[in-house]
């Protein structure tokens, strides 16, 4: 099943699986970190949540109608870190929500901007969050930009041409897998395909091999 | 045998050490928050240092299969500076919470000045609220008077000792750590400092009980295969092999995983295959690709 973005993505429903999944997992742990103040559970997340985030089948189906491309990915962390964001952006009024978005992400280790990448698409307004997916890509740590560039309908969903096909151009030179790009192939565009026949140009005069995948971000590629 | 390097500053270290360290057996480092070289001038500045601390150099070990962890605090040098000592106070409760962060250091004294002191004891109340064990730095200036004061200090703090690592001792130092519950380190350095030699002579005199060995290697004229090179050299002087495991891998295993946050147990394995050149640390070598 292909995630969409949701319009107007209604928190309860995630809200509801995410804690009932952590209720499940633990119950302590969550418990604790519910009581914590934001800053402070956000950040300790990581420790008191370890593993992944064994989400049933119906709840994963409601997570991907929501705009999670691969629930089967995130982490028990993820999920806590996620079910705490919604919860705190649901109590602040949305003009605030930016400002909090944007030191929530300056001030994370990588497993916070990871849960934070990955939550975009369930966010409010996500598409007001651009300016921290563009500063995600140029992140050296590649767990976090793969965090965006893979199997996250965020990028697709809400990333103007020039930042989406730098993304991809990066998940080339990077050896990520273009597969991965959820949307890729609803966003080809004359550009991307310039810049990636571009970058295949370069790697032959340097007798170096070609990505098997660069295809997938040509225009004439199959769909 | 497997070994930490329990006080390094990788940041000023490039990818050649980090290769030669696993090449040697290092498999987890610690790296304290201390001073970069000369005097910081923001506050904001200490704050993208403690970031890259449990961001960027965490990953940067990681591609080298190395597991990083960090301390973090207001060093006892930079404590002297009124601009940004209250700012880099106000900083610590946040990023003292974050994981992979395994003791409040390096604290202590530097010129053993009032100001030093306060921000000394502010931080091992914080170590207590936040749960942390403490990383003690003594001073290189009159470092017995220093750590005496140090020792002073964690016992009128009533904090308790097991989570205190006094680091850099010496002949003159070590029997007064000894004779209370505090764990000492030691730094082994190429010209300065304690070496090999010593180290080895220190070990026969006084076994291997709460022993902590560092290269401490940082920006100058310093060593990131201290530890291997001073295993080998008490190997080769007799010291038996438990004594040896002990004091480069259980003994700073046990001191740091009193934070609760030393997660060494689920190891990720090196694919530097998803590192290509550009924005990477490979530059088009081969990859590393471990099962």
């Amino acid at each position: 099943m292909e995630a969409a973005l949701s319009e107007h993505p209604h928190p309860e429903p995630v809200l509801r699986i995410l804690d009932a999944l952590l209720t499940r997992r633990a119950p302590d742990a969550w418990a604790r970190l519910q009581a914590l103040d934001f800053g402070a559970a956000y950040a300790g997340t990581g420790r008191r949540c370890p593993g992944p985030a064994p989400f049933t089948v119906e709840e994963t189906e409601v997570l991907m109608r929501a705009g999670v491309a691969a629930p089967n990915t995130w982490t028990l962390a993820d999920a806590a870190r996620t079910a705490l964001l919604l919860r705190r952006l649901a109590d602040h009024p949305a003009e605030t929500h930016p400002s909090v978005l944007r030191h929530l992400y300056r001030t994370g280790d990588a497993g916070e901007r990871i849960a934070l990448l990955r939550a975009l698409p369930l966010l409010p307004m996500p598409e007001r969050f651009a300016d921290i997916a563009i500063e995600a890509c140029r992140t050296h740590v590649q767990d976090v930009f793969e965090a965006l560039a893979c199997d996250n309908a965020y990028p697709a969903a809400c990333l103007a041409d020039a930042p989406f096909n730098q993304m991809v151009l990066k998940a080339l030179f990077t050896g990520v897998p273009l597969a991965r790009i959820h949307g890729l192939g609803q966003r080809r565009n004359a550009d991307l395909a310039r810049m990636a026949a571009a970058y295949a140009s370069e790697r032959r005069a340097a007798g170096r091999p070609v990505p098997d995948d660069l295809a997938l971000a040509l225009e004439d590629a199959a769909p | 045998m497997k070994m930490v390097d329990p006080h390094i500053h990788m940041t000023s270290r490039t990818t050649d050490d980090y290769e030669a360290m696993r090449d040697a057996g290092i498999a987890v480092v610690v790296e304290p928050a201390f001073w970069q070289g000369q005097p910081r001038t923001h506050v904001g500045t200490f704050e993208d240092y403690f970031l890259s601390l449990i961001g960027w150099e965490r990953f940067r070990a990681r591609q080298f299969g190395i597991r990083h962890f960090c301390t973090i605090g207001l060093n006892p040098k930079e404590a002297n500076n009124a601009d940004v000592a209250e700012g880099v106070m106000d900083l610590l409760p946040r990023y003292l919470e974050k994981d992979g962060v395994v003791a409040v250091g390096e604290i202590g004294y530097d010129d053993q000045t009032p100001v030093e002191e306060r921000y000394f004891g502010e931080q091992i109340e914080l170590a207590r609220a936040h749960d942390l064990p403490v990383l003690i730095h003594t001073p290189h200036r009159d470092k017995k008077k220093g750590t005496e004061r140090s020792l002073a200090l964690v016992r009128e703090c009533r904090f308790p000792e097991e989570r205190v690592l006094i680091d850099h001792n010496t002949e003159e130092t070590l029997p007064l750590v000894l004779d209370t519950g505090c764990w000492a380190g030691h730094s082994i350095y190429p010209h300065t400092k304690m070496d090999e030699d010593r180290m080895v002579a220190l070990v026969k005199a006084y076994g291997a009980a709460r022993i902590i060995i560092n290269s401490a290697a940082d920006w100058g004229v310093s060593d990131p295969l201290k530890v291997p090179k001073t295993a080998r050299l008490m190997r080769d002087a007799g010291i038996p092999e438990a004594q040896i495991e002990t004091i480069v891998w259980h003994n700073p295993i046990a001191f740091f995983g009193q934070s609760g946050r030393l997660d060494i147990d689920t190891p990720a394995p090196v694919d530097q295959r998803q590192l290509w050149e550009g924005n990477s640390v490979l530059r088009g070598q081969n990859p590393v690709i471990e099962a």
